[in-house]
């Protein structure tokens, strides 16, 4: 026999097929088929208990599913949890498939009243592939039995139907499928099966209590049956039925018989004007994963905000069903409710003591650092502190602005207010365990540090170290006074320098030894700070070196004035040694015709000037040099608190240990295939990489970068300008 | 699935294996050159050569550890970073396009482009130094501009395949391409 | 044959007739010059030459010692007096009056000058210490070449640059006052060096325009001056400064006016190419 679409079919149906008065085509009826009634409710014609034939009843744990308790009433809807009979809809039934044989499987070849077009499952236009049984064939059919279904249609457009079917509900026992259909994608997201018994009202009362708390359009989907015997077709006929009752389109109906790894899965289609063949795709889904993840869509399109929601793509919809469904998930299966679940947590919710302990203790500690918290800022803030000279101080000193930003971080963890979106909470965590690591690098320092009396020991090398530099300098300065490498120095501006500088040296010894009986007091009390962190002690560093350097800083400040300064005169009297001017409103160089005294003053001073420019030159290297030296040590420094301050530990570590949660897309598998079966996928999370990590949850740090490129830099060195290479972030631009 | 021989650009040969899984899903693997032992056995001896030089001329004994550790290191690093062994192409039409590499190491980088993205598969000329190359590309729809292209994503960029090649796999992208095209819009559209 | 192009003629394009070349003009711009001008002309650079010398000569004698620095300073001052009572006297205060500048303002620049460079000296005899002396010497010959080429000698050219000139010339003053045993050397030095290289010539432009004759006298009695001091410190040195001299004043210009003989310009009714350009922006 051919069907309307060609298929063609070994085995037929072992029925015959009559019609029924409203042309339905009916074999056996159905134990619970029922016939339509004018308000679509079931009527009672035959009995349920009566006809019955397989479907075991009131059977707790049985294969089938049906469960019945209590009798029913005359309209045929029983009391009790079970309502096994599909409505009928009252529409003559069309008898466009009239030709569509199915069967092959066990139960009766008869199509569903009120005029269900049956849809077998077609492949796409392309090759020879075979529709998958329907699920009431899948309930009866033997375990070998074979099955060939050849399929050669003309290219059909197709319709490709997706179906995320969470794994853990794969040995589930038979039920139906709630969910979410998104119909622009073509695709149903599955979340739980609930299991008979169960009346519709209920589950229809539940589901819509779910839409309303979660905002998702959860609704049911279909039905599922996992029979461990063989033969049950009176259930399949029934669970097609039931689509009758829960009114989706399309009602999709999944079978598994005994363990197979291939299910048959078909759907209905009540609106029969265009039937057309769909392929069914099935992807399962880890739906712990899926719903603990946090899908990252990719960097650069982050940034654009004009996607309206339809512009989503299909994971993130999906990402986003399971995620929100959490309500759905919070019954298991020990509850003693009306509806039975299964899902990921229905063996039983997922908490853990140490978590929850936690959350307990961090309200009062909260509120408790909140408190601290205030009081110092408020100390911070008073206007003593406000004064000029120690305002000043604090803005040079680097140690003050990591302690202001430590303290911006503790309220933000100290916050009562929860995470709104994940990625509050990761930067959260991120500022937590920061915080946790650094003090705890820190006190690890501290200990080494006062450990065998190394403090003492620092204290007593520091000041041989600090009069060995100085005599360095003064040994340089000496070697500057003389013909340093051979270059020609003016002697009596050489001796004029040199021996400035090397009195800023004997000031600079001489303040050294006066403070030395307390500098191992001072490192005492310094190195405590430690236990605030390691990113403090090491601006503490810093700004110790800074402290020790400022003679370098002095001299590198006089250096460069002297140098700045000549650099100038000199270009301005060589354009006058040439006739010329530099036209300021013009900002180009003009000629000029000058008195003759400009003339002759102008001279003698561009004479002056050049000549003594080796010299001053030759100063102004050294001491740059110097500087720089310093600054570079500094930034580094800088740039190793920086990374502290700013690598997001927590999302590395979560990375390591649960990339699941850190999703950057899904990857799918191919599983093995069976002709006639749907595709059979699995989809697993692509973790994000550990750069894309970095980027993304990187903590905003006044960091400090280099504020000129080479080219400037060298011409600023060049023409003697004060260099501050790095600047910070909130420094406003001078 | 049988495979294919063919050449890569550069003249060694690649294997490919494409697969049907169902009608609307695809996968076509290309298998890279193995490495070479001849060229592994190469740039050992010459790295433990200027070793063995370093050391008569310093007399220190480091260098040859030293540079056993450095080949050691680099030969991981190559395998588990550098040497792709396998790049796959999975086409499921209605859900997108998968792209796979394989390391040496069995470690596995994947990327999924989701069909909503895809605006078509093409093979790109290249005019690179003295050469003209061909490569397959996916080009993703640009969301504003219904007419552009926000981006491509350059397939088998290891194995450099021939054009022979990259016109196999390009007829079979195709094929699963054009279902979405003449499949009829699903209802509730956006 | 008509002498267009824009009607068909039975002869082709490029015929010309007998009448070719008629408008042809030969040296029609060109100038006729007077041995006796050019002459006179020449005795700027002859001036300036003498006064390099003449500076080269002052500091030889200083260096050496022969001269004291007092003395010198006393003859500038007074020689400086005294032109500038002939620099009003001889255009009768016409050029006073027409540039309005004070007396009191040419005091003023002088106590400038004089405190500036007294002031300076000590810095100004130290300055090279360290730099060889042949460098020194080599310096200040460029210096001094390069005040001689800059000079205005009175001509029209894009070469010219007064300021670069004197620029130049006290800047070789410096570099041989350093040379000098003392810081009064060095004052004294760039004071003479001031009044010959910016005053004297200011003087000798004046001169020229408005005395002639004077002019000459003043000229040839200046070089024989220069000859006889340089022939004190080198005989080669004063013959070939005299060769230079009179090549200058005599030489040059009959050659000058020699080869005016083969001047070859012609003119005619076309458009000829010229290049128009300020040729000073290089300076």
């Amino acid at each position: 026999m051919d069907g309307d679409c060609g298929v063609l079919w070994g085995k037929v149906s072992p029925w015959p097929l009559g019609t029924g008065d409203n042309g339905v085509p009916w074999g056996k009826l159905h134990p619970w088929l029922l016939g339509m009634g004018d308000n679509g409710v079931p009527r009672g014609q035959r009995g349920l208990m009566g006809k019955a034939k397989s479907p075991p009843f009131g059977d707790r744990g049985q294969q089938g599913p049906m469960r019945r308790t209590g009798s029913h009433e005359n309209n045929g809807v029983p009391r009790g949890k079970v309502s096994p009979w599909p409505l009928g809809q009252g529409t003559a039934g069309s008898r466009e498939d009239k030709g569509i044989r199915w069967g092959a499987a066990s139960t009766g070849a008869h199509g569903p009243p009120g005029g269900w077009a049956r849809r077998s499952l077609s492949a796409g236009p392309a090759g020879p592939r075979r529709p998958s049984p329907s699920p009431a064939e899948g309930a009866g059919r033997a375990a070998g039995e074979q099955r060939c279904w050849v399929y050669h249609c003309s290219r059909v457009a197709a319709m490709v139907l997706k179906v995320f079917f969470p794994s853990c509900c794969s040995s589930a026992e038979s039920g139906i499928l709630i969910g979410r259909w998104i119909s622009e994608q073509n695709s149903a997201v599955i979340l739980a099966v609930v299991h008979f018994p169960f009346i519709p009202v209920q589950v229809k009362q539940y589901v819509s209590e779910v839409q309303r708390v979660t905002k998702v359009n959860v609704s049911v989907l279909g039905s599922w049956s996992n029979s461990k015997q063989e033969k049950e077709e009176s259930l399949s006929e029934f669970l097609e039925d039931l689509g009758t009752i829960f009114s989706h389109e399309p009602w999709i109906q999944i079978s598994k018989e005994g363990n197979s790894k291939f299910w048959s899965c078909s759907t209905l289609q009540k609106h029969s004007n265009n039937p057309k063949e769909e392929e069914i795709i099935l992807v399962y889904y880890d739906q712990r994963k899926v719903m603990l993840s946090h899908l990252h869509p990719p960097l650069d399109t982050a940034a654009s905000t004009d996607r309206k929601a339809d512009d989503a793509s299909k994971l993130s919809a999906i990402f986003d069903t399971v995620a929100k469904s959490k309500v759905l998930f919070m019954t298991d299966r020990y509850d003693d409710g009306p509806i039975k679940l299964t899902h990921w947590q229905s063996d039983g919710v997922e908490a853990s003591i140490i978590v929850e302990l936690l959350k307990q203790a961090s309200v009062p500690a909260c509120m408790l650092l909140t408190f601290l918290l205030s009081v110092i800022s408020g100390i911070c803030r008073s206007r003593v502190l406000k004064f000029w000279p120690l305002s000043f101080l604090w803005s040079k000193l680097s140690t003050c602005e990591q302690l202001g930003y430590r303290l911006q971080h503790l309220q933000v963890i100290s916050s009562n207010k929860k995470a709104q979106n994940e990625s509050q909470l990761m930067r959260k965590a991120n500022i937590f365990v920061s915080l946790l690591i650094d003090v705890a690098l820190g006190i690890l320092l501290m200990s080494w540090l006062y450990r065998k009396n190394r403090i003492g020991h620092l204290a007593d090398t520091l000041i041989p170290v600090a009069d060995n530099v100085a005599e360095e300098l003064q040994d340089l300065l000496q070697w500057l006074m003389g013909a340093p490498a051979g270059l020609k120095m003016n002697r009596a501006l050489d001796q004029v320098l040199g021996r400035f500088f090397l009195y800023h040296i004997h000031l600079w010894i001489s303040y050294i030894h006066l403070m030395s009986p307390f500098i191992e007091m001072i490192l005492w009390y310094v190195g405590l700070s430690a236990c605030l962190g390691l990113t403090m002690a090491l601006c503490i560093l810093s700004d110790i070196i800074a402290l020790l350097t400022f003679h370098i800083y002095c001299f590198y400040v006089y250096g460069a004035r002297l140098y700045c300064l000549k650099i100038y005169g000199l270009s301005s009297l060589w354009r006058l040694f040439r006739g010329k001017k530099w036209n300021v409103l013009r900002q180009r160089v003009d000629s000029c015709s000058y008195d003759l005294d400009q003339l002759f003053i102008g001279t003698l001073l561009f004479t002056i000037l050049l000549f003594l420019l080796p010299t001053t030159a030759l100063y102004y290297l050294v001491f740059t040099l110097l500087r720089l030296l310093v600054v570079i040590v500094q930034g580094l420094i800088h740039l190793l608190v920086d990374l502290i301050d700013s690598l997001p530990l927590y999302s590395i570590i979560l990375r390591l240990c649960r990339s699941y949660r850190l999703a950057a897309g899904v990857k799918f598998r191919v599983l093995e295939q069976q002709d006639g079966k749907p595709l059979r996928l699995l989809m697993q999370i692509n973790p994000l990489s550990y750069s894309s990590v970095v980027q993304t949850y990187r903590l905003p740090t006044y960091s400090c970068y280099p504020k000129d490129s080479w080219t400037s830099l060298c011409k600023k060195l060049f023409l003697g300008e004060l260099i501050y290479p790095w600047k910070h972030k909130g420094e406003k631009q001078d | 699935m049988e495979e294919r021989l063919y050449r890569s650009a550069s003249g060694a040969p690649i294997a490919l294996r494409p697969r049907q899984h169902s009608a609307s899903c695809r996968e076509l693997a290309v298998r890279c050159p193995r490495l070479q032992l001849r060229s592994l056995s190469a740039v050992t001896s010459a790295v433990w050569l200027a070793a063995y030089g370093l050391f008569v001329l310093s007399e220190n004994s480091m260098v040859l550890s030293a540079a056993i550790f450095i080949t050691l290191i680099g030969l991981i690093i190559y395998l588990h970073f550098v040497k792709i062994d396998q790049e796959s192409l999975l086409v499921i039409g209605s859900l997108g396009i998968q792209v796979t590499s394989s390391y040496a190491s069995g470690k596995e980088s994947t990327t999924f482009i989701e069909m909503g993205q895809v605006k078509d598969v093409v093979i790109n000329e290249a005019i690179h130094m003295q050469k003209v190359i061909y490569y397959l590309c996916i080009l993703l729809q640009d969301p504003g501009d219904p007419q552009g292209v926000s981006d491509i994503v350059p397939l088998f960029q290891s194995s450099k395949p021939r054009l022979d090649c990259l016109i196999e796999v390009y007829k079979s992208c195709q094929e699963i391409l054009e279902q979405r095209k003449t499949a009829p819009q699903p209802s509730g559209i956006k | 044959w008509q002498k267009v192009l824009y009607e068909r003629q039975p002869f082709p394009d490029n015929y010309v007739d007998q009448r070719f070349l008629e408008e042809l003009r030969k040296n029609v711009h060109a100038r006729r010059y007077r041995y006796r001008a050019v002459v006179f002309q020449s005795g700027a650079v002859v001036q300036q030459l003498c006064s390099v010398c003449v500076f080269v000569l002052t500091w030889w004698y200083m260096a050496a010692g022969a001269l004291s620095p007092q003395g010198l300073f006393a003859a500038a001052l007074a020689s400086s007096l005294l032109g500038y009572v002939l620099f009003d006297a001889v255009d009768g205060g016409a050029g006073r009056w027409a540039s309005g500048r004070t007396r009191w303002a040419d005091l003023k620049s002088t106590l400038v000058f004089a405190a500036f460079t007294y002031g300076f000296s000590p810095v100004l005899k130290t300055l090279t210490e360290s730099i060889s002396t042949d460098t020194i010497y080599a310096m200040s010959a460029l210096m001094l070449l390069g005040h001689l080429i800059f000079f205005d000698y009175g001509a029209n050219a894009a070469i010219v640059s007064s300021t670069l000139s004197l620029n130049m010339a006290i800047f070789a003053s410096v570099c041989l006052a350093s040379r000098l045993p003392r810081s009064l050397h060095a004052f004294v030095m760039v004071t003479f060096a001031m009044q010959i290289f910016a005053l004297w010539p200011m003087l000798q432009k004046k001169l020229k325009a408005q005395t002639p004759r004077c002019y000459v006298g003043v000229t040839v009695l200046f070089a024989l001056a220069a000859l006889a001091g340089l022939a004190t410190v080198s005989s080669v040195g004063a013959v070939l400064f005299a060769s230079l001299l009179l090549a200058i004043s005599c030489l040059c210009p009959y050659c000058l006016i020699r080869l005016q003989l083969l001047k070859d310009n012609i003119h005619g009714p076309w458009d000829e190419a010229e290049i128009k350009e300020d040729l000073s922006r290089f300076l």
